[in-house]
């Protein structure tokens, strides 16, 4: 059942009509209690069989977020330690479980026979339940926060909970934090016209990004790994459009769950802030995936520098590597995502150098409103170095990889192989440049089509105008909503 | 050692690293309120505080940090 999905439509008319019914809009918990049979509704639909795991780890984690609040006030130093850990352990745990066990012993076997040891093998093929990446972050950063005395253990079992399950996250994040989220379904929540129509907007943008721009670029940029049939000035451009593709994709998706919650009066983490405006890898990675990254950077990166604060420089660049290499194997098993985090880390060496790395300065707008030539020519080559990346992230393997970059300097010759669709071409080409466009129109704002106030009663046919243009957009040149979406496998 | 003190030496130090000689600290100065403050300027803070004092903090003791009136508890409890 994915967002923008029927299925999805009439599952969230029927939430949204109960959640808002006088009795149980009254009282804070009913809404909770509805909210949690929706999620778990919802998760089962997805994955019945791992429904068991969510709420069997959720249990967990409240009790180990209650007794490790117990060690704490009764100072006990070590043993909260100890708590806190533990529940560490049993999170990365599951997630070596279910993505990396396969790998690493696969890998180990592999090593084995290299070195004349013969192990025969089968893979197990464990099956990975749905969204456990983003759910186990959830849980992790509960323990982590509370040991950092930044936030109170969950009133009770059902609001972490909700937290924990919250339909339109559980699947694909963004990754919420509990010192937001919590706070906010311990009162009753009012229906909001003016933010459940910001949240309707929100939807209305995340669906033309995801089904006219993600999924048009998708039939070129998937295609582009079957280079025996393609020419290399096909697999160049697939590799150009590749950053624009995922960002339109997962961007979308976020949207639309953002969106979700803002209509049952919730606010959520933010997981965008226009990337492809980023001047330099840093900035890249202060726009890209931004709840995944900031989590990343408050209990890895942060933990790691303090560690290594008396190794200068030095330290510095190590905390960083082993931070995107913890971020490339986030997305799973594969030493092609190890070798994404390297190839990272290597791009941050002259901004740690240059003393430069983490100042930017805010984007300014120079003659005809368009970005300085400083900035678009650093915007241009971050751009480049990403695109470079994401063939590396994309790459089945590592071999692919240079299979892939052997075809695009090879093969210039056969120049239209691969370009057969050309409407298909112009189409993505179109939409590529309109949204980069509307990113850089749009740059302070949270999406493209919000209104400045937020309050949307006086330009309300305006924006009933604007709506229409696009539903229209997305009706002419939108995918098939069977399209899955590219996060879904991590 | 004195709270104003701590104080003095601690203004000193932040106008340094941050290369900023408007920085008044008091109590309830947080991360925000100066431009030049980021996670990076943070550890160097960190740095130079534990060698100006002669102390060593731990990573929680860092990280629980909420203004810097708690750095400052922390360094007059060393």
């Amino acid at each position: 059942m994915i967002v923008n999905s029927f299925n999805f439509l009439f599952f969230f008319i029927v939430v949204f009509l109960i959640y808002y019914i006088p009795w149980i809009n009254k009282n804070g918990r009913r809404q909770n209690i509805w909210l949690l049979m929706a999620s778990y509704f919802f998760y089962g639909v997805m994955d019945l069989k791992m429904l068991g795991l969510l709420a069997g780890v959720t249990v967990l984690y409240y009790y180990l977020g209650k007794l490790l609040k117990y060690e704490m006030e009764r100072g006990n130093a070590r043993e909260a330690s100890i708590v806190k850990t533990s529940g560490i352990v049993v999170g990365v745990g599951i997630l070596l479980y279910f993505k990396y066990l396969d790998f690493f012993i696969s890998s180990a076997v592999e090593l084995l026979n290299r070195i004349g040891l013969h192990v025969s093998w089968t893979a197990m093929h464990i099956i990975m339940p749905i969204g456990v990446s983003f759910f186990i972050f959830k849980l992790m950063s509960y323990l982590l926060e509370i040991h950092r005395e930044r936030v109170q253990p969950a009133d009770s079992l059902l609001d972490f909970s909700v937290y924990i399950a919250f339909f339109p996250t559980i699947l694909s994040g963004p990754i919420d934090r509990p010192n937001k989220f919590l706070p906010q379904i311990q009162k009753p929540r009012r229906f909001n016209f003016d933010k459940a129509f910001d949240g309707l907007q929100q939807i209305l943008w995340g669906m033309f990004t995801k089904m006219v721009v993600a999924d048009n670029l998708d039939t070129i940029t998937s295609a582009a790994w079957n280079f025996n049939t393609n020419s290399g000035v096909y697999m160049f451009l697939a590799a150009l459009l590749t950053p624009i593709q995922l960002y339109a994709d997962f961007d979308g998706y976020s949207n639309m769950a953002i969106g979700v919650a803002k209509i049952l009066g919730l606010d959520i983490a933010k997981n965008f802030n226009h990337p492809l405006l980023a001047r330099n890898v840093s900035d890249y990675w202060r726009r890209w995936h931004m709840s995944l990254t900031s989590w990343i950077t408050d209990y890895v990166f942060t933990p790691l520098n303090i560690k290594f604060r008396n190794w200068g420089k030095v330290g510095l660049m190590l905390a960083i590597t082993i931070n995107l290499i913890v971020i490339g194997m986030w997305h799973g098993a594969n030493w092609t995502y190890v070798l994404f985090g390297l190839y990272h880390s290597l791009l941050f060496i002259p901004l740690v150098l240059s003393d430069s790395f983490g100042k930017n300065k805010k984007l300014r707008a120079g003659r005809f409103g368009l970005p300085s030539g400083k900035d678009l020519f650093m915007m241009i080559l971050t751009f480049l170095f990403v695109a470079f990346g994401q063939i590396i992230f994309f790459a089945p393997d590592i071999t692919s990889i240079i299979d892939y970059l052997a075809n695009f300097s090879w093969r210039i010759g056969s120049f239209m192989q691969g370009f057969e669709q050309i409407r298909q071409v112009a189409l993505a080409l179109l939409f590529s440049l309109t949204i980069i466009v509307i990113e850089w129109r749009t740059r302070d704002k949270e999406y493209a089509i919000q209104a400045k106030s937020r309050s949307y009663g006086d330009t309300l046919t305006r924006f009933m105008l604007l709506d229409l243009i696009i539903a229209i957009i997305i009706a002419k040149f939108g995918m098939s909503a069977s399209q899955t979406f590219v996060y879904f496998n991590f | 050692m004195e709270r104003n003190e701590v104080f003095t030496r601690l203004n000193n130090i932040f106008r340094d690293v941050l290369e900023n000689e408007d920085i008044e600290l008091t109590d309830s100065t947080i991360a925000e309120d100066i431009e030049e403050w980021d996670s990076l300027s943070h550890i160097q803070l960190v740095v130079a505080v534990e060698k100006s004092f002669g102390i060593k903090f731990t990573s929680l003791e860092i990280m629980k940090w909420k203004n810097v009136g708690e750095m400052v508890d922390s360094i007059l409890a060393k």
